[in-house]
């Protein structure tokens, strides 16, 4: 007999796969890229999950990593649109705009970010923890906006997606199915990272840390290495979310962002994983339904959100799953 | 014959005028409960933290397994097996049972950056985690989460944890504070049950417990050895009784 999580789960799944047929079939091709959308704000929330609900990083600067990723891909397709190396000494660096490549780039030097602003920002707890990593994010945002050679404040614009061999992240269709399928890995990894020996440790230092250094345990090593964790997850996420747009900006970097997504975790249930997919679902459909009648949708968005924490204190994925948060 | 486990020779510590610890000597056997009784403000918590290397004494020595012990740090004294249990409660309250002794268990490694495998079928877990709930009586609470368990259940996971890392002295410093008449009695029999597995340092406020557990009791009284002896010697001890034990003597 399924639990009632495994059905929500499978149940989820189900209507993620079913998704682009039945968008196609009702004449609605614009639903494929809203939802697309989802499933990457979905990637972004559901790392933060792992500082928030886990290891109780509240991390104020998450979308500086998403803006780090989003800015490789856009950087690297700009100079092999202009044919122009990256850099030249002390070695060659073309552009690129081959998916092999600028992925895992955009992953590794977000990751590389986050272990530079981790290493600083994990020296301090608290109050402190949130201020510094929203400093971070938004000196990379400043420092952005004053690139003049990438656009600085109006952003880069993507002349092509990145291509992916047998894949056309043009098309709707396969890469609303390659980001469903990112989203899917992570997922799955992540839940097994969080009930590791890793995750168990980074359980306890979240719930009292303190003790678990009187147990002999250095915890501030573990927590870096899933702030590294988090940060390339959201550098993928960021790369995607450039081919979505086909733009990048510092905008993507903004502390305003950082909230959304924080906001997407609380909404869907903290310490969940899958819940902050359901709450960046659920936020931006309401954005976008609200938006079609008024252009004050913040106006009735926050209410929603106030009752929504005040009310489902297990998030929406609490209320679907019948389940408290933490209690898998 | 005698064995001792934990020797203290003439032990001293002033904080200021206020003779804390005065010239205090005894030994503690191997395989042992022993006792540490004293009215309030006797100094016993200042012997304990002396003995766990939080405090440096002014002078005297302790020996613990023939070695002189007297200057090694906190963290030293851990490592050669003396484990001391706090006075208020530290455990994780947010995780199951289960996983507060996973993680004392996991501490036991170098390292725990291994990211795939469930925690549960660990090598370093698997085997070791039921027999350590069960020697605290926690098994049936395994998967319960923590902060649901009542307050003498959530000492005995504390000292469970700590008896994970295997030491040879344990220091109990009033476990019994705080607790119901329910809790106090699971406590005792399990502080029972840990006889013969470790040496115990109990110390303690209450008398019942004390002369039901203790093999033999050493008397603090502003901070010097009045008397050490079986429970039976020291309820006969004519000092205890005018210093100590006072009225409820004749009880």
């Amino acid at each position: 007999m399924p639990s009632r999580k495994h059905l929500t789960l499978g149940g989820g799944l189900f209507l993620l796969l079913l998704l682009p047929p039945a968008a196609t079939l009702a004449g609605e091709p614009y639903l494929i890229s809203l939802a697309s959308r989802m499933l990457i704000y979905g990637l972004a929330a559901a790392s933060l999950d792992l500082l928030l609900g886990y290891g109780a990083m509240i991390s104020l600067g998450h979308a500086a990593f998403v803006g780090v990723g989003a800015y490789v891909v856009g950087i690297c397709h700009f100079h092999n649109f202009e044919s122009q190396p990256l850099f030249a000494w002390p070695f060659l660096l073309p552009g690129s705009e081959n998916g092999l490549v600028v992925l895992p780039a955009a992953v590794l030097v977000a990751a590389l970010a986050a272990f530079v602003i981790g290493a600083l920002s994990l020296r301090t707890t608290g109050m402190h923890f949130i201020m510094i990593t929203l400093a971070f994010a938004q000196m990379l945002f400043y420092f952005f906006v004053s690139l003049e050679k990438y656009g600085g404040d109006d952003g880069l614009t993507m002349y092509a997606r990145t291509k992916l061999p047998g894949l056309d992240l043009g098309d709707k269709t396969q890469f609303y199915y390659l980001c469903l399928a990112a989203l899917v890995l992570f997922l799955f990894l992540a839940a097994r990272l969080v009930h590791s020996r890793f995750g168990l440790i980074i359980r306890g230092a979240g719930n009292n840390d303190r003790r678990i250094r009187g147990l002999g345990v250095a915890s501030s090593r573990y927590k870096l290495v899933t702030f590294v964790i988090a940060g390339g997850t959201a550098g993928l996420a960021g790369a995607l979310l450039a081919n979505q747009t086909e733009y990048v900006s510092p905008g993507l970097m903004h502390w305003t962002l950082s909230g959304e997504l924080m906001v997407m975790v609380l909404l869907g249930g903290l310490g969940t994983l899958y819940g902050p997919v359901l709450g960046a679902v659920v936020f931006l459909l309401l954005e976008e339904t609200l938006a079609m009648y008024t252009e004050h949708w913040m106006l009735y968005m926050g209410p929603f959100l106030v009752v929504s924490v005040i009310f489902f204190k297990n998030g929406l994925l609490g209320l679907l799953t019948g389940r408290k948060a933490r209690d898998d | 014959m005698t064995d001792p486990l934990l020797q203290i020779v003439g032990l001293c510590k002033s904080f200021g005028a206020l003779r804390a610890t005065d010239d205090l000597s005894f030994d503690i056997e191997r395989g042992h409960i022993h006792a540490l009784i004293g009215p309030n403000g006797a100094g016993k918590t200042t012997v304990v933290n002396q003995l766990t290397g939080d405090l440096a004494p002014d002078a005297g020595a302790i020996r613990f397994k023939d070695r002189d012990i007297t200057r090694l740090k906190p963290h030293q004294r851990a490592r050669l097996g003396i484990a001391r249990s706090y006075q208020i409660t530290h455990i994780f309250e947010n995780l199951t049972v289960a996983e507060n002794m996973g993680l004392a268990l996991c501490a036991r490694a170098g390292h725990n950056f291994r990211f795939f495998r469930h925690w549960r079928r660990a090598s370093l877990v698997k085997n070791d985690l039921d027999a350590a709930l069960e020697r605290v009586d926690l098994l049936p609470r395994a998967d319960l989460t923590a902060c649901h368990l009542s307050h003498g259940e959530k000492r005995q996971l504390e000292v469970g944890m700590t008896l994970v890392g295997q030491p040879e002295l344990l220091i109990l410093d009033e476990p019994m504070a705080g607790m119901g008449p329910g809790g106090t009695v699971e406590l005792t029999r399990l502080i029972r049950r840990l006889k013969g597995q470790v040496t115990i340092l109990l110390v303690e406020h209450d008398m019942d417990v004390v002369f039901s557990l203790a093999d033999r009791v050493t008397v603090l009284v502003y901070g010097a050895n009045i008397a050490t002896g079986t429970p039976a010697e020291i309820r006969n001890n004519r000092d205890v009784r005018e210093a100590y034990l006072g009225d409820n003597g004749d009880a």
